[in-house]
């Protein structure tokens, strides 16, 4: 019976360096608190000049000015914030465009809408440079209007798609500004969109013909690439952007071409946000992965 | 990583210039102008084979009158002349000096005087709502005119005249002289004259550029207006040559109802759907692109014949008659006997 008790104590005092010893593991293996993940947000104005040409609606270029707003919106993911960002982008295009003769105008208004995931692989090649591959999926939809035409007065044109998104962005100075050079690409690989038939009118879908509407998009029928190349001056808080963006969205489908390629030059302003909450007040002392800047 | 990049890059590049194909495009001069519009027609023009015209035949017969001096006017000219070769009202050249046509009732008579009407049977005397022209006649017949489908029609417009007319014996729909407009007021109005659904016509468009590239006709249907008031007694339509292209389409359904005739003289035609391009020097031509069949599938593009044809005499304008409305008047007296 002594033995049995002697025994007991051994087993509690076992069981108290035991725990003491998990206690002190766990206290060794307590995860790094998150870290912040800024969201660097821009909102840009475009200017610059379009050609435009929907064999739909007339067989001519037209040619003239290109106007957009766009918002973007990039934050490291929540998971691996070092190795992954994604980005929300929301953009309106309008192009007002003349005929070679200057008697006829065309307006073509488009909204869009893109979201991407990117890898991102940091300091390759030179120090201060981040390259971020991903995939996008994006809805673009809008219409070509020309006043002069009869049934054929508008084209309409809405596409969703899925395809590559790549960012190559360069972290560096000028003087003691920091500066950044960043490349951006939307390249749509597969989708679907909508047009009619070759001299289809919308009445004849208004009276519910509704076949052949939709087409599979892919490369052998229709092609869009959206680039921006700028430069992103950090002034204190403040982020001003100056750039160029070249938008080519052409598809040929049922014998009607649609091209609008604009050339535009790109002013925008934006910042690294942070949403600080009570949590995340307590995290100050923390570390903040930005998805772009350094 | 940087292999990934490039290869990247180049695969972009590649895709930019593979996207680049041919545009057609034509020089501003007289030749390309020309060349534009036959091109345009050549490969939009929904009659060809219809009409049976030989399209190329035709640019010979024009493209050789072409001269390095040649006016503005001149070319103008010459192209109009050739596309009247097509008989289609709704063809036409547009420039800012002038629009070239070919328009049917030049050719004929008239066969309409809104004066005689409006001092001998309405008595300066009458309603007008959403564009039209109504009044319960002397003789106890009600009696519409519609001069333009462009017009928007109101349900409540409607609902207003058919009821103040359903105190009348019959119905005379006059749409002489009515030149077109949109055909989804031709769908509003025949609603208010059906009881059931009815088969309209069919809807075919060219599917490429070759003169037979069609599409299968796709079928229509008009819905009667439910809710609504409607109007069930004998009905005349008044036509004439200008009762044109979406009056043309309203008088070839009208025409298939069991209670309406067609009075007047045949139809302007103009039964495909126009569509507008342009041409290098800012001229614009419009021309059918796509056809439209009657209720019986027939294409009306040269009108629609009427049940009772009658030309108005001058000796009777003369005194104050309007004879297609008293042959409409006759027609409806014998169908309320007969009912």
């Amino acid at each position: 019976m002594s033995q049995l008790k002697v025994n007991t104590q051994a087993l509690f005092f076992m069981l108290l360096v035991a725990w003491s010893a998990m206690c002190a593991r766990a206290q060794d293996t307590v995860p790094d608190p998150k870290p912040l993940r800024p969201v660097a947000a821009m909102f840009q104005v475009q200017y610059g000049h379009a050609a435009v040409t929907d064999t739909y609606l007339s067989p001519l270029k037209y040619t003239g000015h290109a106007i957009a707003l766009r918002y973007e919106a990039q934050q490291a993911t929540e998971f691996s914030p070092k190795k992954w960002t994604r980005l929300l982008r929301f953009g309106v295009d309008y192009d007002y465009t003349h005929n070679p003769a200057g008697n006829h105008n065309m307006h073509t208004l488009m909204v869009d809408a893109a979201w991407a995931l990117m890898h991102r692989w940091s300091n390759v090649a030179t120090q201060g440079l981040q390259l971020q591959l991903g995939g996008e999926t994006q809805f673009r939809g809008g219409a070509a209007y020309n006043a002069y035409n009869s049934n054929n007065v508008v084209s309409a044109h809405i596409h969703w798609n899925i395809g590559v998104m790549a960012q190559a962005i360069y972290n560096t100075h000028i003087k003691r500004m920091p500066l950044t050079l960043r490349y951006q690409a939307l390249l749509p690989v597969a989708g679907a969109f909508f047009a009619p038939d070759y001299d289809e009118a919308y009445y004849e879908i208004y009276l519910g013909n509704h076949k052949n509407l939709a087409h599979l998009g892919w490369w052998g029928n229709r092609f869009d690439l959206d680039h921006t190349l700028a430069a992103d001056f950090h002034l204190g808080n403040t982020i001003v952007s100056i750039g160029y963006r070249n938008r080519i969205n052409k598809s040929w489908i049922n014998g009607i071409d649609t091209r609008n390629i604009a050339h535009m030059i790109v002013l925008g302003i934006g910042g690294e946000f942070m949403n600080l909450g009570a949590k995340s007040r307590n995290k100050l002392n923390v570390n903040s992965i930005s998805s772009i800047y350094q | 990583m940087k292999k990934l990049f490039y290869t990247l890059i180049a695969t972009m590049v590649l895709l930019a210039l593979g996207s680049c194909h041919d545009q057609v495009e034509w020089d501003n001069d007289p030749w390309g102008n020309f060349d534009a519009l036959w091109t345009i027609l050549d490969e939009h023009y929904c009659f060809f084979a219809y009409k049976d015209v030989d399209w190329n035949e035709i640019k010979a017969k024009y493209r050789g009158k072409i001269h390095n001096d040649i006016s503005s006017r001149e070319l103008f000219d010459l192209c109009s002349d050739m596309l009247k070769e097509l008989q289609d009202g709704h063809t036409n050249l547009i420039a800012t000096m002038d629009v070239s046509r070919y328009w049917i009732w030049e050719q004929y008579p008239i066969n309409y005087d809104e004066r005689l009407i409006d001092e001998h049977y309405l008595h300066f005397n009458y309603r007008r709502a959403s564009g039209i022209k109504y009044q319960i006649l002397d003789n106890n017949f009600g009696y519409i005119y519609y001069g333009d489908f462009a017009s928007g029609i109101g349900d409540g417009n409607l609902d207003a005249i058919l009821s103040y007319l359903s105190a009348s014996d019959g119905l005379v729909i006059d749409v002489r002289s009515n030149g077109g407009g949109f055909l989804t007021n031709v769908e509003t109005l025949v609603g208010r004259f059906i009881d059931e659904r009815i088969h309209a016509g069919a809807i075919q468009h060219k599917t490429g550029k070759g003169h037979n590239d069609f599409s299968e006709p796709y079928h229509y249907y008009i819905e009667p207006a439910q809710g609504r008031i409607h109007y069930n007694k004998p009905i005349v339509v008044l036509a004439n040559r200008g009762s044109f292209s979406a009056t043309n389409n309203f008088v070839s359904i009208m025409k298939s109802l069991p209670n309406v005739t067609i009075v007047g003289d045949t139809t302007g035609g103009g039964c495909g759907l126009p569509f507008t391009s342009e041409l290098p020097n800012g001229w614009s031509v419009r021309f059918s692109a796509a056809p439209i069949t009657g209720p019986d599938g027939e294409l009306t593009e040269f009108g629609v014949e009427p049940d009772i044809k009658v030309d108005m005499s001058q000796a009777d304008v003369a005194r104050g008659i309007d004879t297609i409305l008293e042959k409409a008047f006759e027609t409806l007296k014998y169908k309320r006997l007969n009912d």
